[in-house]
C-alpha cells in the first residue's frame, strides 16, 4: 500500500461491487471517513485483547487486527475480512480502554462495510441468517418484532418462549400502550414515515446494496416499497 | 453503598489502577473538544439548527466523565423508543411512560419514528454512514417539528446518535449530503443541544421516583449490567457522580437503586459486555449463551450472590435473561431474574407487575423476587388472565397513554 494521501469517502459505491483486489479494499478501508477517527497509532499493548469479550471465546484480537491494518499487508487485511473479523462482538471495551484513544471495533465496522459493499465470498453466508432482521429493517425500519419470537428460532430460550407467541395479537392488545398494540411491528409505524425512510435507502445506496448482494430479498422488499408507495401517493 | 466480599481482592490486583489510567483517561494528553461548543458555532454561522434545551423541559445538571456540565431535559419529551423494547420487553417503555404519568410530565409516543437502524448496521455491516445519520436527522427532526425533546430509550440508538452528532459536526461533507437528503423528505438538518438516554432522565429524577416507593427493597441485592453502547461508545458524554463507586464507573442506574433503598452489590466482570454481539444473538448463538453465563450470571450469583440483574439496555436485557435456560444442559442452574433499572423502579413504586411491568415476558424466574420484595404477583397474574378474555370478547384496552390523532396519520 503506497503512502499517498488517502482522499475521504462519505460511502461506498455499489457499483464497486465483486472489486476484491486487496489493494483497493485496503484504500477503501482506509479513506473512510472515519478511518481517521478510529486509528491514532498503536502500542501494540494488547490492552484492547485483554479487555476483548470475542477474544475470550473466539480465534480473534483486536489488536491483531489493528496492527495487521497498520502493516500496510493488503493480502492479510483482505484474508481477514472474510471471516476473522465477524468475531466482534461491538462492544467498544477496546475503545474505552485503548490507551491510545483508538477504536478496533469501530475499525472492524469499517472493514464490514468494506467487506459487505464488496460482494466478498464469505458474506453471504455470514448475512443468510439475518435476511428476517433485514426484511423488518428495509421496510419498517425496525429491526426485531414480537412476531420474530418464536419456539421455533429460539428453541434454547426454555419453556416460556411458546407463551410469547400464543394469542400474540391479544398480549399486545393487553400492553397499555396503543403504540405498541401491533405484533408485526415493534410499534405502529406511519406509512409517511416508512415512505422516508425508503428514500433514505434509495439516496446512501442502501436498496441499490442489497440488490446486488442478495436479489430474492431485494424483489420482495421491491414489492413492498412500491405498494406502500402507491398507498401514501394515493391518500395526498 | 454495600460492599461485596471481592472488593478487596479487586483493589489488589491492580484494578484501581487500570479503571485510574485507562477509564479516566489520564493517559490522553489533550481532552477531545466538547462538540456542542462546536456545534454552538455552526448554528451562528446558520449551518445547521439545534434543538435546544428550554425551561419548558425542566432541565436538571449533571456532570459527565471528563467534567462538562450536561443538561438532562425531564419534561415535553418524545419518546424515541427502541424496536428490541418494544418487540420483546414491552414492560420497559410502559414502565416509563407509567412513571411520567404519575410524575405529571407531558410527553409524545407517536408514530412517525423508525429505529435508529444500528443494529442491524452492528451485526450486518449493511448500511452506511450516510444511510445511519440521515435515519438519526430524519428522528431528530420530527422531534423538532413538534415541540418534543427526544428521548432515547435504547442504549445502542444513544450511542449510535452521539456518534452521529459528532460526525456530523465534524464534517461538512456528511452535512450536505444529509442536508440533501432530509430536503428530499421535505425536513431539515436539525441536531439536537444533547442526546439523552432515559437511564439519565431516570437518574436525575431518581429521588423524586424514589418518593413513590411503596415496597421495602434494602434487603434486595441488585447487580448492575451497565450497557456497552451507553458508556463505551463516544464515554465522554456519561455521567459520572463522585459519590457513585468513587466517581469510577458510570452512575445512571446505580444511583437510582441507591436512592430506592436497594443494595447494589460490586462484582468483577461488571466491566464485561453481556454477550448480545448484534450478530451473535442470532448467528453465533453459543458465543452469546457462553458469555452471558459464564462472564455476567454465573458471577453475578456466585460471587455477589445477586437477587436480580438490573439493566440500562435492550440487548442485555434480553441476551441475560433469555440465555439462563439453556445453561441447565451445562448443570448451571441459575434463575436470576433480569429487568431494566426502571423496571425495578416501577415494581417498587407499586406499579402492577403484569399489566404495566409485563414481567410475563421475562423467562428467567422473577417470581421469588417478587415474593420478596412483598408483591402480590399471583392475584395480579389472576387479574391478568381475565383481562386477556374480556379483550378476547372484544373489550377495548386500556391505554397509559393515547397518542393525538394528528400525531398518528395511519391511513
Ligand atoms: S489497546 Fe490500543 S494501542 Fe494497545 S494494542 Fe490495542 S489498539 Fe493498539
Ligand atoms: S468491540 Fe469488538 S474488538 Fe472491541 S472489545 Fe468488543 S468484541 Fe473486542
Amino acid at each position: 500500500m503506497s503512502e499517498e494521501a488517502v482522499m475521504p469517502h462519505l460511502r461506498l459505491d455499489p457499483d464497486d461491487v465483486g472489486d476484491q483486489d486487496a489493494e483497493s479494499l485496503l484504500q477503501a478501508i482506509k479513506s473512510d471517513l472515519r478511518y481517521e477517527e478510529v486509528i491514532h497509532g498503536c502500542l501494540n499493548c494488547g490492552v484492547c485483547s485483554g479487555s476483548c469479550p470475542s477474544h475470550r471465546f473466539f480465534d480473534y484480537s483486536p489488536r491483531i487486527v489493528v496492527q495487521t491494518v497498520l502493516s500496510g499487508d493488503a493480502q492479510a487485511v483482505k484474508d481477514m475480512m472474510d471471516e476473522y473479523i465477524w468475531a466482534c462482538a461491538q462492544c467498544y471495551t477496546c475503545a474505552m480502554r485503548c490507551p491510545f484513544h483508538n477504536s478496533p471495533g469501530g475499525l472492524v465496522m469499517i472493514m464490514r462495510e468494506v467487506a459487505v459493499w464488496r460482494g466478498m465470498e464469505a458474506v453471504h453466508r455470514l448475512l443468510k441468517p439475518y435476511g428476517r432482521v433485514l426484511l423488518k429493517v428495509l421496510s419498517i425500519g425496525n429491526q426485531l418484532t414480537p412476531d420474530m419470537i418464536q419456539p421455533d428460532f429460539f428453541p434454547d430460550w426454555g419453556p416460556k418462549i411458546p407463551w410469547s407467541s400464543t394469542d400474540l395479537a391479544i398480549k399486545r392488545k393487553a400492553i397499555p400502550v396503543y403504540t405498541l398494540q401491533v405484533t408485526t411491528s415493534a410499534w405502529r409505524v406511519s406509512p409517511e414515515t416508512s415512505y422516508e425512510l425508503y428514500t433514505i435507502y434509495e439516496e446512501t445506496g442502501v436498496f441499490r446494496l442489497i440488490e446486488q448482494i442478495d436479489p430474492n430479498l431485494y424483489e420482495v422488499v421491491s414489492d413492498m416499497v412500491e405498494d406502500l408507495r402507491d398507498m401514501v401517493e394515493s391518500t395526498r | 453503598m454495600a460492599t461485596s466480599p471481592i472488593s478487596d481482592k479487586v483493589r489488589t490486583s491492580g484494578w484501581e489502577f487500570v479503571t485510574k489510567t485507562v477509564d479516566k483517561r489520564a493517559l490522553m494528553k489533550a481532552q477531545p473538544k466538547d462538540p456542542r461548543e462546536e456545534l454552538a458555532e455552526l448554528e451562528a454561522k446558520g449551518e445547521v439548527k439545534v434543538i435546544h434545551i428550554t425551561e419548558e423541559n425542566r432541565p436538571i445538571e449533571v456532570e459527565t466523565l471528563l467534567g462538562r456540565t450536561k443538561r438532562i431535559p425531564t419534561n415535553k419529551l418524545w419518546h424515541h423508543k427502541s424496536c428490541g423494547q418494544c418487540g420483546n420487553i414491552p414492560g420497559y417503555p410502559t414502565s416509563i411512560m407509567w412513571f411520567m404519568n404519575k410524575l405529571g410530565l407531558e410527553y409524545l409516543d407517536e408514530t412517525h419514528q423508525t429505529s435508529c437502524t444500528a443494529w442491524n448496521y452492528h451485526g450486518s455491516g449493511t448500511s452506511n454512514l450516510v444511510a445511519l445519520a440521515s435515519v438519526a436527522v430524519r428522528n431528530w427532526h420530527r422531534a423538532y417539528e413538534t415541540g418534543y425533546y427526544p428521548l432515547i430509550h435504547c442504549g445502542t440508538s444513544f450511542g449510535n446518535y452521539k456518534e452521529m452528532r459528532n460526525l456530523l459536526i465534524e464534517h461538512k461533507d456528511l452535512r450536505d449530503e444529509v442536508r440533501r437528503i432530509m430536503n428530499k423528505v421535505g425536513r431539515e438538518l436539525v441536531i439536537p443541544e444533547e442526546i439523552v438516554h432515559y437511564s439519565e432522565w431516570l437518574h436525575v429524577l431518581r429521588d423524586k421516583i424514589a418518593a413513590l416507593k411503596v415496597h421495602d427493597v434494602s434487603h434486595i441485592v441488585t447487580t448492575v449490567h451497565p450497557a456497552c453502547h451507553v458508556w463505551k461508545l463516544v464515554p465522554e458524554d456519561v455521567i459520572y457522580d463522585p459519590n457513585i463507586y468513587g466517581g469510577e464507573r458510570p452512575a445512571p442506574t446505580t444511583a437510582i437503586l441507591l436512592a430506592l433503598g436497594a443494595q447494589v452489590a460490586d462484582y468483577s466482570t461488571w466491566y464485561d459486555c453481556c454477550g448480545f454481539g448484534f450478530r451473535h444473538i442470532l448467528t453465533e448463538r453459543e458465543f452469546s449463551r457462553s458469555f452471558s453465563l459464564e462472564r455476567k450470571i454465573k458471577v453475578m450469583v456466585e460471587e455477589a450472590h445477586s437477587d436480580v440483574a438490573i439493566t440500562q439496555d435492550t440487548g442485555c436485557t434480553t441476551t441475560l435473561d433469555k440465555n439462563q435456560w439453556i445453561g441447565k444442559a451445562h448443570g448451571y442452574n441459575y434463575e436470576l431474574p433480569v429487568m431494566a433499572d426502571v423496571q425495578f423502579a416501577a415494581l417498587a413504586a407499586g406499579a402492577d407487575p403484569y399489566k404495566v411491568v409485563q414481567i410475563q415476558w421475562h423467562t428467567s424466574g422473577w417470581e421469588k423476587l417478587l415474593d420478596k420484595m412483598g408483591i402480590d404477583w399471583r392475584t395480579s397474574k389472576a387479574q391478568y388472565e381475565a383481562y386477556l378474555e374480556e379483550l378476547k370478547a372484544g373489550r377495548e384496552p386500556e391505554q397509559l397513554y393515547v397518542p393525538p390523532l394528528e400525531s398518528l396519520n395511519l391511513h
